[in-house]
Formats: structure tokens, sequence, C-alpha cells
């Protein structure tokens, strides 16, 4: 029975699509802001009914294969981009009670699951039979490439800050002096999370004025829906990623819960927010040189410091 | 200009003249143009601003004209020849190889007129879709009726001109590499009614061939369809965005074939609304450039300005884009003084916000990264390709027909020319941002004189903003010169005897220069760099087609 709500309710399915609809329309309401605008506001209160509308929208349009595709692999991606972007919330803490997979290898999962999904929008951009959406396919497969080495090392940190795998016993074993140890690690990931979730400046893949849409070009309908989810159950997985990691869960000030692990994911989408509402984007070369040339090698210093201080502070022998 | 007298006394001219003390129009025979050109070039008149047949049809003659420009001592010439009317004989030497910036210019002339040019490098037809090819719509015995009758069979024409080019475009490309062509429009995000053919490797442009046209609406045969006072609805949509400063280009030239002058007062409130209007283009213009770049901000805060500037506009005119405030003989309305309550929240608002749009936009180092060095113009490019406005000043030539041969009141305005020295997308911006500030100085100007002289009894302002230009024009031409918020306007305005509609009326507008450009910025370059250096060019598809 647990087994059951924990798929179906929390942290499942129902949890990952109230969270797309939520999260969808603080976007629009924070940016909206940001831009000087109102943002939805005729739907519900504060327009918070539009993202549901919008959604069933979706749902009930015609999905449209072209011609010439493969439309197995067409249909058949978006349905497992968000299955693959669900799977992380089964092995993240979110409140000290509900952990569905407490595992010894949770970051491991969570890394191996958060770096598959970009594989899978390179298929749907080679399989949509168009060439922009193919050149979003090989832009989102260099940037993957490119990115994900610096947020793995990022990630690794806390793994050796607290010599375990498991997220369970490194959110236990955080406390406000680690968050500091980590801090230059949290920066590295956040960087390297705004390159792998496509934001500003690091949207090369889906660049609007460039590649109309990159790999979504083509998608309409019910599949533009599951890939929009599937973005936005990615979001939650590395936010809550970065929670989990650096920022110690479901700790709060005063009583643990849930909301803080709320509170902090929302603070770290608010600041994606605001560098998308001031930063251009800058060119593939440009990320590229960025990415070789700065982020891997300070994440690989970062590495360094985090023994050095697991040593030197902490005390822990090596 | 007496140096250009001198120059040209080696040539046979048929006549020579001085024409508005900046300009000296000559007459020559048609043989003799290369030759005259080659003078002119010489003489320091490197840019052509625009060719522009004029098809006589009872005399049956096709005038040719020339408009050269000297961008250091802003003396300009008019070149005038006759060529043969009939569609055979119907041929000149093409300036191109000389002046590379005619080269759209004789197509278009090609296109509307089918008049030939011996030795121009690429003479396609340009603007006009299949259907209007080898029909020359711009003379005067075209039959537009009967070519509208076949509205299906003209659409069938298109598609199947389409889907043939897309058959064959990547035939002559190694299949085996990674080249291929890409549409980059007209139904593109951020392309506008344009289509790039981009032909690339991978990421690398190898070349661009833009394909325009899309909103082509012949402005310049529908003015001849309606009377003088009606032309200026067809005038101002050369560019919704700054419709002010077109009609005030198309008026000056009417009042100059009526002879008549305009009030002191009018002259003011040309002014002030063509400086509205060009923070209101200006405003779209910044924001074009970062949305280009993926950032929306900058388009919605200057949006948000926009819209104040606007309000003054339709507390003036009743309307907020499409003003149509511009008659010739003045401006259309009256004034109210509550109406410059709403150009001064107006600026306030622009001054409350200016800081931070400086502070966050203008030296966003982001941006820098990426356009400090891509798409840059040098001075000899601008003056080889006519280039003018924003762009041309960018790149540190400077020139501004505001200040070079002004027009309105603009001669008892202070300002100065907004210049940069790289010419690089960030220098456009740049660029961009110092001529709203400097509009809104100029507006403040006009403001205070008006206000004065108001308070003074100089001006009446219910009475003074039009004197009467009859219905009934006399034969004669006249061009006219504005600095539009893109660069320079001319309007060549020929009228016939007892005119009540322009017999032609041609409009050079800057996009369609700064267009040609796009090949040659763009070779070598990524894909990512397309919309940025198309966005810096400032290009607006309504005067590119026109």
């Amino acid at each position: 029975m647990e087994t059951l709500f924990n798929i179906v309710v929390f942290p499942g399915m129902f949890y990952v699509l109230a969270w797309t609809v939520l999260l969808f329309w603080f976007f629009r309401k924070f940016m909206a802001a940001l831009h000087k605008r109102v943002g939805p506001s005729f739907n519900g209160p504060a327009g918070s009914y539009q993202t549901l509308f919008d959604l069933s929208k979706l749902l009930t349009k015609e999905s449209i294969t072209p011609d010439g595709v493969n439309p197995y692999l067409f249909s058949m991606m978006p349905l497992l981009a968000v299955i693959i972007a669900t799977l992380p919330t089964a092995f993240i803490p979110w409140t000290p009670d509900v952990y569905v997979i407490p595992t010894q290898y949770g970051v491991l999962a969570l890394v191996v699951l958060i770096g598959i999904e970009p594989f899978l929008l390179f298929l749907t951009g080679f399989g949509s039979n168009n060439k922009y959406s193919f050149l979003g396919g090989i832009r989102i497969l260099t940037q993957m490439i490119s990115m994900e080495t610096a947020f793995f090392l990022a990630a690794l940190s806390p793994a050796l800050l607290f010599g375990t795998m498991s997220l369970g016993e490194i959110v236990e074993q955080s406390s406000w002096l680690s968050f500091l140890i980590l801090f230059p690690g949290f920066v590295l990931y956040f960087i390297a999370l705004l390159g792998l979730l496509e934001q500003p400046p690091f949207n090369i893949p889906d660049a609007e004025q460039e590649i109309v849409y990159g790999f979504y070009t083509e998608y309409s309908g019910t599949n533009y829906f599951l890939l929009k989810l599937a973005e936005f159950a990615e979001f939650m997985a590395v936010f809550a990623g970065a929670a989990t990691l650096f920022l110690g869960a479901y700790k709060g000030i005063f009583f643990d819960g849930y909301i803080f692990f709320f509170l902090k994911m929302l603070l770290i989408a608010m600041l994606m927010m605001t560098i998308r509402a001031s930063t251009p984007r800058i060119t593939m070369k440009q990320m590229l040189n960025f990415s070789w040339s700065y982020l891997v090698p300070l994440s690989l210093l970062n590495m360094a410091w985090v023994l050095m201080a697991k040593h030197f502070i902490l005390g822990v022998g090596l | 200009m007496q140096d250009l007298r001198k120059a040209l006394s080696a040539h046979e001219t048929l006549s020579i003249e001085v024409y508005k003390t900046m300009w000296l129009k000559v007459r020559i025979a048609s043989e003799d143009l290369l030759a005259v050109a080659q003078t002119l070039k010489d003489e320091g008149f490197k840019a052509i601003s625009t060719v522009s047949p004029t098809d006589f049809l009872e005399e049956d003659r096709m005038e040719m004209n020339y408009f050269f420009e000297n961008y250091t001592t802003k003396r300009n010439c008019w070149l005038k020849c006759d060529i043969p009317r009939d569609i055979e004989a119907c041929e000149i030497d093409s300036i191109t190889p000389m002046f590379p910036g005619a080269n759209w210019h004789e197509r278009e002339a090609y296109s509307m007129f089918g008049v030939r040019f011996t030795g121009h490098p690429d003479l396609r037809p340009i603007i006009v879709s299949q259907d209007f090819y080898d029909k020359t719509p711009f003379r005067k015995d075209f039959d537009w009726d009967a070519h509208e009758a076949n509205t299906v069979e003209n659409i069938q024409q298109i598609v199947d001109a389409f889907k043939e080019e897309q058959e064959v475009n990547e035939e002559h490309l190694d299949a085996s590499s990674s080249e291929m062509i890409l549409n980059w429009g007209p139904t593109h995000p951020a392309s506008g009614p344009i289509r790039l053919k981009v032909h690339c490797d991978g990421e690398d442009i190898i070349s661009i061939d833009p394909d325009i046209g899309f909103v082509w609406r012949a402005l310049e045969h529908l003015v001849t369809k309606k009377d003088f006072v009606g032309a200026i609805v067809a005038v101002e949509r050369l560019c919704f965005m700054d419709n002010i400063n077109s009609m005030v280009g198309y008026c000056q030239a009417v009042e100059e074939i009526a002879d008549v002058e305009i009030t002191e007062f009018a002259k003011w409130m040309r002014v002030l609304l063509g400086e509205v209007s060009r923070i209101s283009s200006h405003a779209m213009g910044m924001g074009g450039f970062y949305n280009a770049m993926g950032l929306h901000t900058v388009g919605m805060w200057n949006m948000d300005i926009r819209e104040y500037f606007l309000d003054f506009l339709e507390s003036y005119s009743g309307a907020r884009i499409a003003t149509a405030a511009i008659e010739p003989g003045g401006v259309r309305y009256g004034l109210q003084m509550n109406m410059l309550d709403e150009l001064q929240k107006a600026l306030d608002k622009f001054d409350a916000t200016k800081d931070d749009i400086k502070m966050i936009f203008i030296n966003n180092p982001t941006m820098k990264v990426r356009a400090a060095k891509k798409g840059i113009i040098t001075a000899k490019e601008v003056e080889a390709f006519a280039l003018c406005g924003v762009v041309a000043r960018s790149s540190g030539v400077k020139i501004d027909v505001r200040i070079d041969e002004p027009y309105a009141a603009y001669a008892q305005v202070k300002m100065d020319y907004v210049v940069q020295k790289e010419g690089s997308a960030k220098d456009r911006l740049s660029t961009l941002f110092g001529e709203l500030e400097q509009s809104i100085d100029i507006i403040k100007q006009a403001k205070r004189h008006i206000e004065a002289e108001i308070e003074n009894g100089n001006f009446n302002p219910t009475k003074d903003h039009m004197v009467k230009v009859p219905k009934k024009l006399p034969k004669g031409e006249a061009i006219s010169r504005v600095e539009w918020s893109r660069g320079e306007v001319l309007m060549h305005l020929v009228t016939d005897e007892k005119a009540k509609s322009p017999y032609r009326l041609k409009m050079k507008a800057p996009s369609f220069n700064h267009t040609m450009m796009l090949n040659k910025m763009l070779q070598g370059e990524t894909l990512s760099d397309i919309p940025l250096i198309f966005g810096s060019l400032y290009i607006c598809q309504g005067d590119l087609d026109r």
C-alpha cells in the first residue's frame, strides 16, 4: 500500500505533475515581475489555473508525426524521457520518512539518471528528420559532454566529504560547517546545472532565434506535453539534487520538514530565473571554451579543496 | 561644389545646376554614365544612395536618376540621364562594379521597370514574387487589374517555383559532406518576413542569399493612386515603428513642388513628433537586439517606456501607431497644452528607468563577450555600401541628415553626432541607446521652445499648425531627405501637370542597403551569429520591401 502511495502520489506521478504545474506557473509569474509585465492573471487566483488549461490544451491537441520519421522512435522518446526524468525522485530523501529507495549508491543513481536524459533528447532531435532538430540534437550532445563532467565532479564533492554515497546519510551528516566547505562545490554545481537544464546563458540547444526550437521543433500536442513534463521533472531532480547534496534537504531552522526542502528548491529556481532575465545567450564555442578551460579544472580543484578540508578542518584521516 | 563643377566640365553635360544648396543636379547622356560616375568617385562621392528610374509613358523615355553622396563634404550629386523606354532597348551600363552599394538598387530597377544593366554581376529579380518576373509592375502601362484577376494562378506559380527550388537547391552539394541549405525564415522565430538561404557546413556559414519581398505592398505604386494628402497613409507604412519621419520626408517634397513654406510652429511640431517616433522605434530596436540573443527583458522594459510615448501620440492624433499626423502644409492637428503633460510623463518615465537599463544591459558583460567582436563594419564599407543611420555612425562615420542638411526646425536644435568607433554589433547597441538619450534631449528642447513661444504669443497652437497646400500641383520634381530612425530616407517625388496625385514616388529606405551587407558580414561565422548580426543591423522588413 505504501509503495503504491509512493508511486502514484508522493513522490511519484501526482507529485511530479503538481510540481510541474506549480513551477510552470511560478516561472511565468516570477519572470513577468522581472519583465515588468503582469503574467497570467485571468484564470483562477493570480492566473494559477492558466497552466492547468495549457496542459489540458496540449493533451487534447493533435500530436503530429511528420512524414519520413520513424514513428516509434519519434513517439517513444518523449515517454521514455518522462520516465527517466521522474525516476530520481525515488532516490531522494524528501522528508525524514519519505525515502523510497534508501540505497547506498544514491549519489550515483542521481547522477546517472540525470546524465541519461540528454541522450534521449538527442534522439528526439535525431529522429525528427528536420535540419533544425538535428542541429539541436547535436548541440545538446556537445553541451552534455562538456557540462556533465563538471556536474558530476561537483556532485561528488559531498560524497567525498562525508565518505558515503547514500543521500540519506549525507543529509544527516550535513551541518552549517559542511555547507561552508561545500559552497564552492555548490556554485560549480549550480553553473553546471544551468548548462545541463539548457538555461541562459547556456540555452544553446533550443536557441529559439538560431535553430527554431532545437529538438522540440517537430513536436506538438501530447508528445510536446510529455517533453515539457520531462523537462520540468528534470528541473525537480536537479534542484532536489542540489538541495540534498549541498543545502541539507529537509533540515530546517526550528523544525525539519518538507517545507524547507521546497523552499530551498524554490530558492534555486529563483536564482536561475534571475540569471535568465538578465543574461543573453553565449555561443557553442564560448560554452566549450568556458567549460573545458575553467569549469572542469575548477571542479577538480574543488575536489582537492574538499579533501583538504576534510583532513584539516574536520580532522578525518584520508 | 566648384571642384565638382570643374571636374565635370571634362565631360559633356546637357545641363548642370545647383539644387537646394547641397545638391548638384546634372543631366548627361546615358553613354557617359560610367565616365561621369568614375569622376564622381574620384571626387569623393563614394556612396550611392539609390537608383530610381521614372517611366515617362507619353514622352516615351525612361529617366534614370542616380543620387551620389559625399560622406565627408556632405555635398551630393543628382545625376539624370534618359534611356529608351522600349523594353528591348531599355539598357544602361551598370555602376555596381564601381559602387557595390548600387547592386540591389539596380536589381530593383530591373524587376520593377525592366531596365537591364549591362555588366551587373548578379542581375536577378528582387523583391517581386515569381508571378511578377519579367512583367515590370511599376511601368505606367502595367495592367494591375489583369494581373490580379489571376490570383490563384499567380499563387500557384509562386508555390511551384518554391517547390522546385527546394528540390534542387541541395543537388549541387557534396552528398558525403555535412553541407546543407537552411531556410532561415520567413517563418523563423527571429527572422521576420525575410528568408535567408543559408548555405552552411554544420554550424559554419559558407554563404547567405537573402530572399526579400515577403511584405512587398508596392507602396511606391500605391501612392500614385491616391491624392497628395491620402498618400501619407501609404508613406507612413514604410515602417510602423517610426512613421512620423517618413511622412515628414514626403510632405517636404510636396511642399517644395507646391512652393509652400510651413509655419515655424509646424516645423517645431515636426521635430517633436519625429523624435517621439524615433524613440518608439529605437526602444524596439534595442529590444530586438537582445531578443536575438534570447533575452527578452530589455524588449519588455523598453516596451513599457514606449507605451508612455505612444500615449502622447494617441493624445495628439488619436492613434498610437499609424498616426497619419503629418500632412503637406504642416501637422494635422493643433496642440493642446494637456498633450504636453502626457509627454512630460513619458520623459519622466524614461529618466527614471534609463540608469537601470544602462547598468544592466548596455554594460552587460555577457553581451560584450558575445557582440564586441562580431559584425564589424569598417568606415570604408559604410561608404561603399551607402550605409546610414545608426549603422554608419557606429563605425565612426559622422553623417546625420538632421545636422548635414537640416530640415524642419533642426537647424535651431542643439545636437551632435552620436558615434562609436569600432562598428561592431555592441557598438550599434551603444549608438542606439546614445541616440535614445539624444532624442529625449531634443524633445526637451523642442518642448521648452514651443511652450516659451506660446507663452510669448508667437505661436498659436490651434491655428498655426497648417497652411493651405493646393490640391493640384504643378509639374515638377523634388527630392527630400530626412533622418529616419534607421537612417537616411530619400524621397524622390515627380508630379505631372495639374497633378492630383504623385506621378512617381521613389522611397529609398535604409534597411535595403543594410540587408545587402548580410552575406559579406556572415561568411565564415556560425549559425549562432545570424540572429545577433541581423538583429544588430536594425533592419525592418517594412522599409526593406516597401
